[in-house]
């Protein structure tokens, strides 16, 4: 059996998007939160390049996946920033410690 | 110049708005000159704009995308409501030179007040579905701001609160008409929804017309939604006078009667708007039978005048109903100051404290004389003569029921005005409350007000005429002054009416005699004190929602894991959903 370019890429991108939701859902450090955040968004833009090459408009495809290097480069450094004001502020860096505004 | 003066009304007044808000309240002498000159401004640009009326779009300003163009109307619907806010803004701004003096926050009270009367001058001109319900709201959020102005007190607050609620319940109607409309004809173009109405979707059309009915009862506090406007009435009275009388609670009456041609085919829509007037306007008179507060007396009697209007356009009277309507906001608003002037002077608004306060403000006496006049519907003034019109259309094409009911309720005003009037101006004094009359300024806004109640009836031939000719969906019979006065005098239903306001009077003259009579009738005057079960509705339901959201807080836990599962739900349930319907 072998796979066309396009299929492997596929499931390249929702191998990524299903590590990022695990992620996601099972880890509770905020490093690793960003981390599997990273993770996620790097396989849309892996979709997005794939989306464009099928659409027979590559050139779009590339371009909005480098927009998304941009967006998401700011993220991650808001997200760290953020994390290392919530050290300081909780002593910890387990996403428990923010569920104050529960209350 | 129509263009410019459309702009002029709506812009005038909000860059009154900054400026007064800018400038600070440490400069209050500056702050109060300010905001009269620019209501001013606002006041004569609508009355320069009535000569330039035109039926169809007067003004376009391109924006582009799903907004489509935000479009402008000066015709003759628009321009007269917008003339009415800006003049008796006008008049509540002068007004508030005596009223306000001395307190903090001017700057926040004159930018609401001026933010609104170009917010509402804008919800008239506007002939964009989409624009009109972002002016719609923003007079929302105006009344209500007003109505908490004194932010330190739990009532108003609650009030400003409850109104902007049942507003913002009925805005809803109002957008699921403009989307209806939008997705039917991809246009907001309110003329070209009122022209291709019939080219809609039975069931469409149907929605969009009881969603505006909702819509204008929740605004105009029509039943089931009447509770808000009383409880409003911790507003600084100027506001009621302009927010809760002449001007705000008219968008209903007027969504109503703008599309009117519209939803006229809508079969059980007619029927409904007059059971709506006559139900609202019975229960709110005879709850201004039984009320002791001066302000809540007046606020159920502007529900009841309401509900006249509303019925009114529901036996398909257009012309009476806006006549109505520009009769109403003038001796209301006149009754509202006037009233202002009184608790202003003696500092309550329990009327039980007042009496014989005539002689002390005679001036005050005069002007509320004439209002109450107008509002009982006696010859001469303004209120007789529109009234007498709703009830000879609501005769014509109504059912007699409501006929009949709408009557008892001409009388009912009668009897709870003169109620009203003998227990503040005259009797004997109840407490020893010292009155002063009314300031210079606040003398200056009454005294024309009092001219308006006496005169404006002699605007009905050419206002008609303006209706009758910038209105190309209306059907309106354009008549002289003359003509109206002829087929008033003429028609059998006046004397019934006038037999019918005589009788009220009547009856405040025998009640002494007729304690008996009031003693029969104690259980609904103990029911109209509890308006009539309205609020405990509104208790439990506002009680429902709170426990249920109480009971919701659960399943926020503000862990990121569960957030993330419910996220991921979510999307196997959309993805399900598109998979299944194809």
């Amino acid at each position: 059996m072998t796979l066309s370019i396009s299929e492997i890429i596929l499931i390249t991108v929702i191998l990524l998007l299903g590590i990022g939701f695990y992620g996601l859902l099972a880890v509770r450090n905020l490093i690793k939160v960003i981390v599997s955040l990273q993770i996620m968004v790097k396989g849309m833009m892996l979709g997005f390049v794939l989306a464009g090459r099928l659409a027979g408009n590559v050139s779009l495809g590339q371009s909005l996946a480098i927009l998304v290097i941009v967006v998401d480069t700011i993220v991650a450094i808001i997200g760290l920033a953020l994390a290392v004001q919530i050290r300081r502020y909780a002593g910890s860096l387990d996403v428990k410690a923010l569920t104050t505004l529960k209350r | 110049m129509a263009p410019t003066l459309i702009l002029l009304i709506i812009g005038v007044p909000w860059a009154g708005a900054l400026l007064i808000w800018w400038i600070g309240d440490t400069r209050s002498h500056l702050q109060h000159t300010l905001a009269v000159l620019f209501s001013l401004a606002a006041a004569v640009a609508s009355i320069l704009l009535i000569p330039f009326a035109q039926s169809g779009t007067a003004l376009t300003l391109p924006v582009g995308g799903v907004f489509g163009d935000f479009t402008f109307v000066a015709d003759g619907m628009g321009i007269f409501l917008a003339a009415i806010a800006a003049i008796i803004g006008c008049f509540a701004v002068i007004f508030s030179v005596n009223y306000m003096h001395g307190e903090a926050q001017l700057g926040r009270y004159y930018a609401l007040v001026l933010f609104f009367i170009g917010a509402m001058a804008g919800l008239v001109l506007a002939s964009s579905l989409l624009l009109m319900f972002f002016f719609w709201e923003i007079t929302a959020l105006c009344s209500y701001a007003l109505i908490a102005f004194n932010n330190d007190d739990p009532k108003a607050v609650y009030g400003g609160i409850k109104a902007l609620l049942m507003t913002q319940l009925g805005g809803i109607g109002l957008l699921v008409g403009a989307i209806l409309a939008y997705s039917n004809l991809g246009s907001y173009d309110l003329n070209l929804f009122i022209k291709n109405s019939g080219s809609l979707p039975a069931g469409a059309l149907a929605v969009a017309a009881f969603g505006f009915l909702i819509a204008a009862a929740a605004k105009s506090a029509q039943f089931p939604f009447q509770t808000w406007l009383p409880d409003a009435m911790e507003a600084p009275t100027p506001i009621s006078a302009l927010i809760h009388a002449a001007t705000m609670v008219n968008a209903g009456v007027y969504l109503l009667a703008r599309f009117y041609p519209a939803f006229e085919s809508v079969p059980g829509w007619k029927i409904t708007v007059v059971i709506v007037g006559v139900i609202t306007a019975l229960l709110a008179g005879m709850m201004a039978l039984v009320s002791n507060d001066l302000k809540r007396v007046l606020a159920y009697s502007t529900v009841s005048q309401l509900g006249y209007m509303v019925y009114a356009i529901g036996a398909g009277g257009i012309f009476a109903s806006q006549f109505h309507l520009l009769s109403h906001s003038i001796f209301k608003a006149l009754l509202f100051l006037a009233a202002g002037a009184v608790i202003h002077s003696i500092g309550t608004r329990d009327m039980r404290l007042m009496g014989a306060l005539g002689r002390q403000m005679p001036v005050t006496r005069t002007v509320f004389v004439i209002g109450a006049l107008a509002l009982a519907g006696i010859p001469i003034l303004n209120g007789f003569w529109s009234k007498e019109l709703i009830l000879e259309a609501g005769l014509l094409h109504g059912p007699v029921w409501a006929y009949a009911i709408m009557v008892f309720t001409a009388g009912l005003t009668a009897l709870y005005t003169f109620r009203c009037v003998w227990m503040v101006f005259y009797g004997k004094a109840r407490s020893s409350l010292h009155g002063h009359d009314a300031g210079i300024m606040m003398k200056f806004a009454l005294i024309p007000l009092a001219f308006g109640a006496l005169t404006t009836w002699i605007l009905a031939g050419p206002f008609s005429h303006l209706l009758e000719t910038s209105l190309p969906f209306h059907e309106i019979e354009a008549a002289t002054t003359m003509r109206f006065i002829q087929e008033v005098i003429s028609a059998p239903a006046t004397l019934v009416a006038l037999g019918a306001i005589a009788l009220g009077l009547a009856a405040w003259w025998q009640r002494e005699n007729l304690a008996s009579l009031t003693r029969a009738f104690q259980g609904i005057g103990k029911a109209a004190e509890k308006s009539f079960g309205f609020e405990a509705i509104n208790t439990a339901v506002t009680t429902a929602f709170e426990q249920g959201a109480e009971t919701l807080r659960n399943t926020q836990t503000g862990l990121l894991s569960w957030n993330i599962l419910g996220i991921l739900a979510g999307l196997i349930i959309v993805l399900a959903i598109l998979a299944a319907g194809g």
